[in-house]
């Protein structure tokens, strides 16, 4: 049996969990951190995570080869995903939050920006989302759902830009 | 011409953040947060205050209702609250929140509740002190509320439609954009999956925030009064409905008629738009 169609469990993991070998290393180590913590320390972690959205912010000096930075209407403020892609193709993202930003939020940010660092465009394009849940855990799902998924929609959407520009450059 | 009144019917209702800030060590009052940024408690918060999210703590989880007298006892216990403790809510987005918690606080009875000026933002743009620590209190044994208020303070669909029928008072807080029904949700927040656009027929379109100033805190009694009795058509005596996309916002306004202004017959209709909307042969007007 393939990996992807594992056969569900009682709780329907079954396909998720063997699903790992699709996210990328740093990705799966946080992945791995969130889904050994109880709830409480999870929200802790959260937060940490949070406080440190901001050193995801561009540092002085770097280029950046795409800039999107817009107010959605899925989020409360303004949010700006900068996209370098160095010569061995493995793109680094970098990310500015408006300070009305809701801390779940702050939160994804710091773990995308960590854990998919290094990665290729088209591997971030390519990820499946379902690992938000597993780090957000069950409870704040519940609760908030529809604010979990924004950063990595707006960090899949300027790679398909990118990986887009490139095949035009490369038919043209 | 109609005199307003110059001070709040219930000026006790409110706390100043100075006020607070003296009393933060008070065991007869429980300081309450509540926010729609559902981690913002975890990053600091008032020292002293107890979490209470809207959503996880104060809605079943199947049912679209509020939750039992049962669990609000438990919620209530846990937080080492009794009945003669005087909670004070404050929050995010100017009390909107906090003021939605107080509304449900008064579904179950609890008597004692109170909302402080101005909310998280004025504390924090004070520089005032805030924790990380999670308090704990000792567990109380809070009664089971022998009923919930659900008529005195809480409008269904048909108690609305028989409203906007009569031609009485019906107030939507949302924004002009979602009341005109060019957009079905608020500015700046995801759809949530209503079919129609546009109000409840007779409604007047007052948004909550109205009702605040710049830095989050109640206008003046006289200023409310121009706002809900002379634009609004609010009146003393008779019954008003107030409602927006789940009750949440239309909690803040509900606040400002019954403690600030002193209204008795004032109902949060919590099904709002989301149930209005939605509702197969539910009637809607559309534009200003």
């Amino acid at each position: 049996m393939s990996k992807g169609c594992g056969k569900l469990d009682d709780a329907g993991t079954a396909e998720i969990r063997s699903a790992d070998e699709r996210y990328p290393t740093k990705l799966n180590k946080i992945i791995n951190l969130f889904e050994s913590l109880p709830e409480d320390e999870r929200r802790e972690t959260l937060v940490s995570y949070a406080d440190n959205a901001k050193k995801q912010e561009p540092r002085e000096g770097e280029n950046f080869d795409l800039v999107d930075v817009r107010k959605d209407e899925e989020c409360m403020d303004t949010v700006g995903v900068y996209l370098h892609v160095d010569e061995n193709g493995k793109a680094h993202i970098r990310m500015t939050l408006g300070p009305e930003v809701q801390t779940l939020t702050r939160a994804m940010t710091a773990v995308l920006c960590k854990g998919l660092e290094g990665c290729t465009p088209q591997e971030i394009l390519d990820l499946p989302s379902n690992f938000v849940t597993r780090i957000v855990g069950a409870e704040l799902i519940r609760i908030r759902s529809q604010t979990i998924y924004y950063v990595l929609t707006r960090i899949k959407g300027i790679c398909k830009v990118y990986l887009d520009r490139q095949r035009m450059a490369a038919v043209a | 011409m109609a005199t307003h009144p110059t001070q709040y019917a219930n000026p006790e209702a409110l706390v100043e953040t100075d006020w607070l800030e003296k009393h933060l060590k008070d065991d007869a009052m429980r300081i309450v947060e509540s926010n729609e940024d559902v981690l913002l408690y975890d990053t600091g918060h008032i020292p002293g205050a107890v979490h209470v999210d809207w959503r996880a703590d104060l809605q079943d989880p199947v049912i679209r209702d509020y939750i039992s007298p049962e669990k609000f006892a438990e919620l209530c216990s846990r937080n080492g609250i009794t009945p003669d403790t005087t909670c004070i809510f404050y929050g995010d987005k100017a009390n909107w929140w906090a003021c939605y918690a107080l509304w449900a606080f008064r579904l179950f009875g609890h008597e004692k509740v109170k909302i402080l000026n101005g909310g998280r933002d004025k504390w924090k743009a004070e520089q005032r002190p805030m924790t990380r620590e999670v308090p704990k209190y000792p567990q109380t044994n809070y009664p089971v509320p022998k009923k919930r208020f659900d008529k005195e303070i809480r409008a269904f669909f048909d108690e609305a439609l028989a409203q906007s029928k009569s031609g009485k008072p019906l107030i939507d807080v949302r924004s002009p954009g979602e009341y005109k029904g060019e957009i079905t949700h608020m500015p700046e927040y995801p759809q949530e999956g209503v079919l129609r656009g546009g109000h409840v027929p007779g409604a007047k379109s007052m948004p909550w925030k109205t009702a605040t100033k710049d830095d989050a805190t109640f206008k003046p009694a006289e200023e409310l009064a121009k706002i809900y009795f002379d634009q609004c058509g609010v009146k003393p005596d008779t019954d008003t409905v107030v409602y927006c996309r789940i009750g949440e916002r239309s909690s803040h306004t509900w606040f400002v008629l019954t403690y600030l202004l002193g209204l008795d017959k004032v109902r949060n209709y919590d099904g709002s738009w989301t149930e209005w909307g939605n509702k197969v042969g539910a009637p809607i007007e559309k534009g200003a």
